[in-house]
Formats: C-alpha cells, structure tokens, sequence
C-alpha cells in the first residue's frame, strides 16, 4: 500500500491552477527527488501532502489515512522551505530541533533523556551537534538551514516531507545529508525531497520526478537533464 | 527607610513581585509570536469588564477576568481569519473597550478616583486578600505554562510547520490567550489596565539582549520583571508622590536600556562563533 497517495489531485491558488490532475504513489523505504521550474507547484504539493493545503479535488491520502489527522502528522518529518522559525526573541539550536519532536509524544510529557539523545542524533545527523547551544539567528544560512532539517529528521518518522533542504548548504556537506536521508529509507520511512538540483540526491534516490503544467511524472536522470535543457526545469 | 518596610508596602513588594516574575513568561511567547499587542488590546477590554463588573454589582475582578478572556478569544479569531491585519481591527477593539468602560462607570457614577487605579494601578492600597488573589491567579498562570512550555514554543517558533507536526495549534492559541487574559486580571492591581502589557513586553525584550536562547531570554526576563517593580516600587514609595504603576514600567525600559548596553559590550568582548 502507498504511504503517501495523490489520485487526480487539482490545487489553484484563484483562478490559476498548479496542480491540475495530479497522480502520485509512493512506498515505504523510497526516496523520490520532486524536481520542476520556479512555480510549478513543489512546495505547494508537499503542503498538500501534509494537509496544509485543501485540494479543489482528487484524493490525498497520508500513511492510509487523511494528512490533516494529527495522529497522522506526528509521523510525519515536515520542513518547509526557507527559515519560517520566528525572530524576535533568540532562540537555540537544541530549542529549534526540540520543537520538532514534541508533537511526536504525549501532550503532558515532559523531555526526557532518550528525547535529548534524539535531538543529539538529528544534530549530529546533519552535522551541527558541536552548535546546539548556539542561537540560531547568529549561524550562517546554511548552518540554520541544517538545523531546520534536524528538526524534521528528529526521532522516528514513517514520512519525510521536505522542501529544498540542501539550499545554502556546502557542497562538501550535501553528500552527507544525501546520505543520511538515504538512511532514513532504507530503515522504512518515505522520502520526498524538493530540490531544484536532483544531481544532489543522484546516487542515493530512487525516483526523480517532475512537476510540469501540474502534473507529476517520474523521469530518468538523463531525462530530467534534457528536461531542463528544454528550459523546463530550474 | 521605615515608610520602605511597611505591611502595605511589603504587601506591594509581594504582589508586585509575582507579577513582575508571571508576566515575561507568558510575554515570552506573544513576543515570539510578534502579538506583543495583544496583551494591550486584552488589557483595553477588561476596563470594560470592570465597568460591567461595577454595574452589575460582581468584584471588579470577575468582570475584568470574563471580559478579558472573551475578548481574548475574539482577538484569536479574528488573528486566524486574517482579519487582524494592519492592526486596525486591533485599534478598535483597544478604543471599544476603554469608551464602552468609561460610559459604563460615568452611567453609573463610579466614574471617579478608583477608575484611575484600574487603569493605572493602586498596588499600594492592596490587601492581603488581593494579594492572595493575584498569588492564586498567577500560580495558576505559572503552572499552566510550564506544563505547556515545550508545545507553546513550538507553536510560537513555526506555528505552520507545529501544525504540520499534529499539534494542536488552535487549542494552544486559545491557552494562551486565556493565560494573558488571567495574567490581566492579577496586574490590574499592580500596573493598571493600561500598562500591564508593559511587564509583559518590556521585560522579555531586555532579556532578549543578554540571552542566546528562547529560555535564556524568558529567564532574563522574569529577573527584569521582578527587579522592575521592586525598583520602581521603591522609587514611588521612597519619593511619596508618584504613581507606582508608572515607575514600574519605566524602570523596566531603563532595565532594557541598560540591557541593551550590556548586550553591546558583551557582544563586542565575546562575539559568538558565526560559521564561514
């Protein structure tokens, strides 16, 4: 049974429509890379794949079930695209990366110590455990971006939603991410990564596909380079 | 010296200092949330809870508590329907509620002395009961808060991707509003109506400037708030003539000042490791 599920799934944002039809079927343990051009429609299909958004019609179903279900979401790993953390007070790495981990657990429970190993294991996961005690807004963009990831990596997740999540980061760090997301399949969980490059995803994904005039189709690497050569990717 | 260590004002001392210490905790969030004014617009609508109160013969208090809290959630959905864009909704609903209290009192004739003490303060009149009253209101605040630390922040973080995560973010927002409304009521005494939101703000940004993280900044801020109402109780009593309320506040905006001086100098002798 597919883990994440979209069967004809139209979204508009108005009048003009992003997702027009879209299909989508993903297993556990793969790990598809979304590609596709500016405004075609990635972002807006993970925020519908998590219930953020309401499809104007078609089926989205999550791990079987409605997305907008909380027992769902909580396992689900979510990053959105960009640093959405608000900045008007400070706030530290750990605090950000905790946060992702407390809807995975009961209301009133407190963190505890195999939580705190969690958060180090997530930290450490993307390379940023020497800096949890650090506040966020004083590290680099890519330094918060990973920390933004450990946040939706943080514990155990059946589905990994997440939106450019190597934008800003080294390219001698990419390859570590790519593989501990590569990891994170191979233990069971479903992957979908938005990425304006799949070349970062190259060797560890399973499936490249496209968002193109709002529908998603599974291509090959060479393919998607043609894609773009066609000026229809980037 | 004496006059410093009266029982009516070590009822202030006391009174003052449990909200002095509740109010940045609660502020924490809202500032996070950029919804520093909310704690206004509460603060506008409970003189109209007040007023109601003194109409309908119910403690002050009660009136201020309900009104707040209904108000509260008013504020709340208005926030999540996007109507309280540009604050203007926000401006309305702060001049309802002053005008529909003062019209309420001076329809009643109790539009005098005391409305001033609601709205600015009378921390030196109260009793112990009140006192017990605000311990009770905050205690309650306080522990509320605390059970919720680790959901409030993440809401007040992300509240998109907290909800994404399966957290009751709508739930959480209501808390939240209901705790500032509470927090409002227990100030009332202290501060005023009109300057409570003052603790629940000021404090929290000069704490921001000393600490490198949320918990950090809340903590500074519960010390500012405490040191503010002492500090500026101290300074009302000492001097005789000036309102307490108001000496609270700006001695919690010289505690910004001078946070904001030693976060400087501080940032100047010990830069923080910034990646390349």
């Amino acid at each position: 049974m597919p883990v994440i599920e979209l069967r004809g799934v139209r979204f508009g944002y108005g009048a003009v429509p992003v997702l027009d039809g879209a299909d989508l079927a993903l297993e556990r343990g793969e790990f598809a890379v979304l590609a596709g051009a500016n405004g075609s429609g990635k972002s807006t299909l993970l925020r519908v794949c998590v219930g953020l958004l309401r499809p104007d019609a078609g089926t989205v179903l999550l791990l079987g079930g409605d997305p907008r279900d909380p027992a769902i979401r909580r396992r689900v790993g979510y990053a959105p695209q960009g640093l959405r953390v608000a900045t008007s007070l400070p706030v530290s790495v750990t605090e950000v990366v905790v946060a992702g981990l407390v809807p995975t657990r009961g209301l009133l429970r407190r963190v505890d110590r195999r939580d705190r190993a969690a958060v180090t294991a997530a930290l450490r996961s993307v390379g940023l455990a020497d800096l949890s005690a650090e506040c966020l807004f004083e590290l680099s963009g890519g330094q918060q971006q990973r920390a933004i990831l450990a946040r939706a990596l943080v514990g155990e997740r059946d589905v990994l939603l997440l939106d450019e999540p190597t934008t800003g980061i080294d390219q001698q760090l990419r390859p570590q991410l790519a593989a501990e997301l590569r990891r994170r399949a191979d233990a069971g969980a479903a992957v979908i990564v938005v990425s304006h490059d799949p070349d970062d995803f190259h060797d560890v994904c399973d499936r490249i596909l496209v968002i193109d005039r709002g529908i998603v189709r599974q291509v090959t690497h060479e393919e998607f380079h043609t894609h773009l050569e066609l000026g229809g990717g980037r | 010296m004496s006059r410093l260590l009266a029982e009516f004002v070590i009822r202030a001392y006391v009174a003052g200092a449990v909200v002095g210490a509740t109010a940045p905790v609660i502020g924490s969030f809202l500032v996070q949330r950029r919804l520093a004014l909310i704690g206004d617009g509460i603060g506008h609508l409970a003189f109209a809870g007040v007023a109601l109160g003194v109409v309908l013969g119910v403690a002050p208090l009660w009136g201020a508590l309900l009104v707040a809290a209904a108000g509260g959630m008013l504020l709340e959905g208005m926030r999540t329907r996007g109507r309280l864009a540009g604050d203007l909704s926000l401006a309305i609903m702060f001049y309802a509620g002053i005008a529909l209290g003062s019209v309420l009192l001076s329809a009643a004739g109790r539009f005098d002395a005391s409305a001033l003490g609601v709205l600015f303060g009378s921390i030196l009149t109260a009793t112990w009961s009140d006192v017990a009253a605000i311990g009770v209101l905050c205690g309650a605040v306080l522990g509320v808060a605390l059970l919720f630390y680790e959901q409030l922040l993440a809401v007040a973080l992300d509240e998109e991707t907290a909800r994404a995560s399966g957290l009751p973010v709508d739930q959480l927002n209501l808390l939240l509003l209901g705790l500032v409304a509470l927090l409002v009521a227990a100030g009332m005494r202290v501060v005023g109506l009109l300057l409570i939101a003052a603790l629940l703000v000021v404090p929290v940004a000069a704490g921001s400037r000393l600490a490198h993280s949320f918990r950090g900044a809340m903590l500074w801020g519960v010390a500012f708030g405490v040191g503010s109402v002492l500090a500026g109780l101290v300074i009302a009593v000492a001097e005789g003539e000036l309102a307490p309320g108001g000496t609270i506040v700006l001695a919690s905006v010289g505690g910004f000042v001078l946070a904001s001086l030693a976060g400087r100098r501080a940032a100047r002798r010990h830069p923080r490791r910034v990646a390349p």
